[in-house]
C-alpha cells in the first residue's frame, strides 16, 4: 500500500513539475524561435501558450508584438491588415487580463501608428489624436515606464520632422528614458523588456 | 533495492500515463492550395505544431480522450475539430479564408457614407471638412456626391429629382427638424450643424429602410463622435467671424462644446455684392455633446442654440425701389439617445429629439412671427437570432405644433397645426452564404391631422460578384404628409407618395471605389392647387405625379499617384412632375439633367500644404419665359464653379486655410425674373438672379490647445 502511494505521488509530481516548467520552456522556446526570425512559428508558439494558460495577459501580448513587429516589414497591404487583425485580436484579450496596463497601451500605439501607415495623409486625422491620446494615459500611468516614454518619444519625433521642429527636447527625453532602461526589470517573468536598441539608434539621429 | 524497483515502476506508469500518441496532417486553403505557417494545436495545451511548406504538421501528445484540434492561420477563419486524439491522424484539413468588414456583401443600393469603417464609405468625415467649396458644411460636401442637383440659389440637398423638402435630417437616428439656417430668396443656405462633432454621415439617395419615413426622396443621418480622443481647446479666427470649442474627459464622462459667431458686415463691406443687405448677415451658434459611458450602453446627448439675422432690400423688377424682407431667427434642438445590449443578442436603441424654432419675418405690409414646436420619440429593438438572421423592429412618434401670429396690411391673424405622426417598423434581415443578403421590411404610419394611414413595404437585397465587387437592388414605398403650409389649410388631403426602385453597383479596392447605379422613382398623390400662392381661398387635390430615373456614376482613386486623392462623381436626371400649381407636367427648376463635378487634394510634403480643388458642372435649370407660350418652357445656361482652397500647417496645433469660389469668374444665372407687364413692343422685360457675390473668399486660422506638449512630458520625467 505504502509503495502503490508512493508511486502514485511520485507519478503526480512528476506530472506537476512537468506542468510548470511548460510555461518557462515554452515561452523561453518562443523567444528562441523569434531570435531566429522564425516568426510565425513564434507567433504560433505563443498563441499555444495563450490558450492554455487561459487568464495570463502576457502570451497574448507577444502574439501581439511578433505580429505589429513583422507588419512592418511586409509590403503586402492585405498581409499587413491580416497580421494587424490577429495583433488586435490578441491585444483585445490582453487587456481582458490586465486592464489599464502600459505596455499593452504601447502596443496599442504602436498597431494604429502601423494602421496609420497605410494612408498616413488620410488616416493620421482619425488615428494621430487616438495614438497621442493612449500614449498619454499611458505616461500618466507609468511616468517611469522607459517604453511608454521612448515609444511616445519616437512618435513624437516623426512629427517634430514632418513639422522641421527643433528634436532637442525629444532627444533629451530620449536620452532619460535610456537611463530608464538601465533600472528595468519586468514586473513579472517575461515581462517586457525591449525597446534600448531603438533608442540608441535614435540617439544617433539625434547627434547628427 | 527496493527504491530502485520503485523508480523504475514509476518510470513505466509514467511511460503509460503519458503514452504519446502521433496527430499528422495537411491544411489547405479551399482550392487545395496548401498552407505554410498555420498553427495547428490541440487547444488548451501546448502540443502543436507550425504546418510546413507543404501544409504539413506532425506533432505527438500524451492527453488522451476526445480533444479539440484548434487550427489557426492569418486571414482565414479559426478552424476547431472535437474528436478523439488516435483519430487526429492525418488529416486533411481545408481553412476558409476569413471575410473582413469591409470584404462582406452589405445592402449598397442608395447608400453612400463618410466614415471610416463602412464599406460603402465614399468620403471619410475630414473629406467633409477639407473639400474646396464645401466650407466646412456637411451638405456642401455632399453637394459633389452623385444623385444631387446643385441648387446655387438654394444650398440645401436636392436628391434625384425631388425638392429639397424630400430629405430628411437625422442626427443619432432622431430628427432635425429644422436643419439649415434661415436666408433670404436666391441666398444659399448652410447647415446649422458643425462638422467637427461628426464621426461619420449616412447618406441615402433613394431605398432606405422601414426605420425611416416622412420622406420621399433621401435621408441623411449624422452620427455624432462616441469618444473624443483627447481634452483639448480650439480656437478659430475667421475672416467673417470667430469661435471656440472645447473637449472634456473625466471618468466615463466627455463633455464638447463650441461656440461661434459670424458676422458678414466687414467682409460685405470690402467685397461688394450683388445683394443690398441694410444689415449683413449675423449668425451666432453653440453647440454641445454630453457622452456617458455604460457598462452596456451609450448615451449621448446633444444641444444646439442658433440665432439668425439680417435685412436687406431684395431686387425686384416690378419694383424699382427694391422689397424690404427682415428676418429673425431663433432655433433650440435637443436630442438624446441611448444604445445598448441586453444579454448576448439584443440591443436597444431609445432617441428623443425636441425642437423650438422662432422666426420673425417682416415684410413691407406683413409681418409674421411663426413658432414651431416639435418632437420626436423613436425606440428599437434589434435581435440577432443567429449568424444568418437578424430582425428589428420599433415605433417612433413625432409631433409638430405650428403657432403663426401676424399681421397683413394691418388685419391681425394667427393659426395653429398640430401635425402628429405615429409610425411603427419591423424589418428582418437574412444571410445566405457570404455573398448574398437581404432585408425585407415593412413601415406603417398613422398621420393624424389627415386621418390617414400608410403602410410602406421595403426590400433590399445584395449579391457579392467577386471579392471586391457587387450587386445590389432596392425597392420601396415612402410616404410624406404635404407640406406644412397647405395643411394649415387644407386637412382632408392624402399623404404624398414616392415609390423607389434601384439598381447598383460596386467595386472597392483599397483605395479606389467605383460605383454605379441606375434608378426609376415613381411620385403619387403630391398636392396640387390652382393659385400661384397657398391661401385660404385656394383649392386643393392629391391629383398630382411625376417620375425621374436616372444614371449616377461614381469614382474615385487615393491610389495612383502619392499624395493625391480625387473624385468624379456624374448623374444624369430624367424627371418631369406635375404638382403644385404647375398646369401640365414639366420638368421643375431644381431637376437639372446633368451634374458633374470633381474634387481634387494634393498634399505637398514639403509645404505641409493641402491644395483642394472642386469643379462643379450643372446644365441649365428650366424657368418661365413669358415671352413664349407655355410654361417652365426655356432654360438658363449651364452651370461652372471651380472652388479652390489651401490648408497651410504651421505645426500640429495651428492651421492656416483660405479658400475663394468660382475663381474663373463664370457669370452663372440660375433664374430670370420677367416683369408682370410687357414694355409698349408687347416683350416682358427680365432681369436675371445670378449669386450673391461673383466670388467668396475666406481666411481663416485655427489653433488647437492640447495639454500633450512635448514640454510637459519632460517636466513629468
Amino acid at each position: 500500500m505504502k509503495t502503490l502511494v508512493s508511486i502514485i505521488s511520485l507519478c503526480l509530481i512528476t506530472l506537476s513539475v512537468k506542468a510548470q516548467g511548460n510555461y518557462e520552456q515554452g515561452m523561453q522556446k518562443a523567444f528562441g524561435l523569434w531570435g531566429e526570425q522564425k516568426i510565425e512559428e513564434a507567433s504560433n508558439l505563443f498563441e499555444r501558450i495563450a490558450a492554455a494558460e487561459k487568464e495570463n495577459w502576457l502570451p497574448y501580448y507577444y502574439v501581439a508584438n511578433v505580429n505589429i513587429v513583422s507588419s512592418f516589414t511586409i509590403k503586402n497591404r492585405k498581409k499587413i491588415n491580416g497580421h494587424l487583425e490577429k495583433a488586435q485580436d490578441n491585444l483585445n484579450m490582453a487587456a481582458t487580463f490586465s486592464e489599464n496596463n502600459p505596455e499593452i497601451m504601447v502596443l496599442q500605439a504602436l498597431l494604429h501608428t502601423a494602421e496609420m501607415m497605410e494612408n498616413p495623409a488620410k488616416k493620421s486625422g482619425e488615428l494621430a489624436p487616438k495614438i497621442t491620446g493612449i500614449y498619454e494615459s499611458a505616461l500618466k500611468i507609468a511616468p517611469n515606464n522607459p517604453r511608454v516614454n521612448a515609444s511616445y518619444a519616437e512618435w513624437q519625433l516623426g512629427s517634430a520632422r514632418f513639422f522641421k521642429k527643433d528634436i532637442t527636447p525629444i532627444c533629451e527625453v530620449l536620452e532619460k528614458s535610456l537611463l530608464l532602461f538601465e533600472k528595468d526589470t519586468p514586473l513579472v517573468p517575461f515581462g517586457p523588456t525591449w525597446g534600448k536598441e531603438r533608442v540608441e539608434t535614435l540617439l544617433k539621429e539625434c547627434s547628427n | 533495492m527496493k527504491s530502485i524497483v520503485l523508480f523504475a515502476l514509476a518510470l513505466f506508469v509514467y511511460g503509460i500515463l503519458t503514452a504519446q500518441t502521433q496527430l499528422s496532417g495537411k491544411v489547405t486553403d479551399q482550392k487545395g492550395n496548401p498552407l505554410m505557417g498555420a498553427n495547428v494545436f490541440l487547444y488548451g495545451s501546448y502540443d502543436g505544431a507550425t504546418t510546413n511548406e507543404e501544409g504539413i504538421f506532425n506533432f505527438e501528445t500524451h492527453l488522451k480522450g476526445v480533444q479539440t484540434l484548434h487550427i489557426s492561420y492569418i486571414s482565414f477563419e479559426d478552424t476547431y475539430l472535437k474528436k478523439e486524439v488516435t483519430l487526429l491522424n492525418d488529416l486533411h484539413i481545408s481553412l476558409k479564408q476569413s471575410i473582413s468588414s469591409l470584404e462582406q456583401v452589405v445592402l449598397s443600393a442608395g447608400t453612400m457614407d463618410a466614415s471610416d469603417n463602412s464599406k460603402v464609405a465614399v468620403l471619410t468625415p475630414m473629406d467633409v471638412v477639407t473639400t474646396a467649396g464645401a466650407l466646412g458644411d456637411v451638405v456642401g460636401a455632399l453637394q459633389t456626391l452623385p444623385g444631387t442637383s446643385s441648387n446655387a440659389n438654394d444650398g440645401r440637398l436636392f436628391v434625384r429629382g425631388g425638392d429639397a423638402r424630400e430629405t430628411q435630417v437625422f442626427i443619432d437616428g432622431t430628427r432635425v427638424f429644422q436643419p439649415f439656417l434661415s436666408t433670404a430668396n436666391n441666398t444659399p443656405t448652410r447647415g446649422r450643424n458643425s462638422p467637427f462633432l461628426f464621426k461619420g454621415v449616412n447618406f441615402s439617395t433613394g431605398g432606405y429602410a422601414a426605420e425611416y419615413g416622412e420622406a420621399l426622396s433621401s435621408v441623411l443621418n449624422l452620427e455624432t463622435i462616441d469618444k473624443p480622443n483627447e481634452e483639448e481647446v480650439n480656437l478659430q479666427f475667421m475672416s467673417v467671424g470667430g469661435g471656440g470649442a472645447l473637449t472634456k474627459i473625466w471618468n466615463k464622462n466627455s463633455l464638447s462644446f463650441n461656440v461661434n459667431y459670424i458676422n458678414l458686415k466687414p467682409y460685405q463691406a470690402l467685397i461688394r455684392q450683388q445683394v443690398n443687405f441694410t444689415k449683413p448677415i449675423q449668425i451666432f451658434g453653440g453647440e454641445t455633446v454630453f457622452r456617458h459611458q455604460f457598462k452596456k450602453g451609450l448615451l449621448k446627448t446633444y444641444a444646439a442654440l442658433s440665432y439668425t439675422d439680417f435685412e436687406l432690400i431684395q431686387e425686384d423688377i416690378n419694383t424699382p425701389e427694391g422689397v424690404f424682407l427682415g428676418l429673425k431667427n431663433r432655433n433650440t434642438y435637443i436630442n438624446s439617445t441611448y444604445t445598448g445590449t441586453i444579454g448576448n443578442s439584443w440591443k436597444i436603441y431609445g432617441g428623443l429629439s425636441v425642437a423650438n424654432d422662432d422666426t420673425v419675418i417682416d415684410q413691407k405690409n406683413t409681418a409674421v412671427d411663426s413658432e414651431d414646436n416639435s418632437l420626436h420619440v423613436k425606440l428599437r429593438i434589434k435581435k440577432k437570432i443567429d449568424n444568418r438572421i437578424h430582425i428589428a423592429f420599433g415605433a417612433e412618434q413625432f409631433s409638430t405644433q405650428v403657432d403663426d401670429n401676424g399681421t397683413i396690411l394691418n388685419q391681425t391673424f394667427n393659426s395653429i397645426l398640430k401635425n402628429n405622426i405615429s409610425a411603427a417598423f419591423a424589418e428582418a434581415r437574412l444571410n445566405i452564404g457570404t455573398s448574398f443578403v437581404t432585408k425585407m421590411g415593412i413601415r406603417a404610419s398613422h398621420a393624424h391631422v389627415l386621418s390617414k394611414t400608410t403602410f410602406a413595404p421595403r426590400l433590399s437585397l445584395a449579391y457579392k460578384t467577386s471579392t471586391n465587387s457587387q450587386l445590389a437592388f432596392a425597392y420601396g414605398d415612402f410616404y410624406q404628409n404635404p407640406e406644412n403650409s397647405v395643411l394649415k389649410i387644407r386637412k382632408t388631403l392624402s399623404p404624398e407618395r414616392a415609390s423607389h426602385f434601384l439598381m447598383n453597383y460596386l467595386y472597392k479596392k483599397d483605395l479606389q471605389i467605383f460605383r454605379a447605379e441606375v434608378f426609376h422613382k415613381k411620385y403619387d398623390d403630391l398636392v396640387k392647387y390652382d393659385n400661384e400662392d397657398v391661401n385660404l381661398s385656394t383649392s386643393f387635390t392629391n391629383q398630382g405625379n411625376g417620375k425621374a430615373s436616372g444614371l449616377d456614376l461614381f469614382w474615385r482613386d487615393g491610389n495612383s499617384i502619392k499624395n493625391f486623392e480625387y473624385w468624379a462623381s456624374y448623374s444624369y436626371l430624367d424627371a418631369k412632375r406635375d404638382f403644385k400649381n404647375y398646369p401640365n407636367k414639366a420638368i421643375p427648376p431644381f431637376a437639372t439633367k446633368h451634374n458633374f463635378s470633381v474634387v481634387t487634394k494634393y498634399f505637398i510634403t514639403d509645404w505641409r500644404t493641402q491644395v483642394g480643388m472642386t469643379y462643379n458642372f450643372s446644365s441649365g435649370r428650366s424657368f418661365t419665359n413669358p415671352n413664349r407660350s407655355g410654361f417652365l418652357n426655356d432654360q438658363t445656361k449651364s452651370f461652372n464653379d471651380l472652388s479652390v482652397n489651401f490648408a497651410y500647417l504651421i505645426n500640429q496645433q495651428q492651421i492656416i486655410f483660405c479658400s475663394v469660389s468660382n475663381v474663373l469668374g463664370f457669370n452663372n444665372v440660375l433664374d430670370y425674373q420677367y416683369t408682370n407687364t410687357p414694355n409698349a413692343n408687347g416683350v416682358f422685360n427680365r432681369r436675371a438672379i445670378g449669386q450673391p457675390a461673383k466670388r467668396f473668399f475666406f481666411v481663416g486660422f485655427f489653433w488647437t490647445i492640447s495639454k500633450n506638449k512635448s514640454k510637459n512630458q519632460l517636466d513629468n520625467l
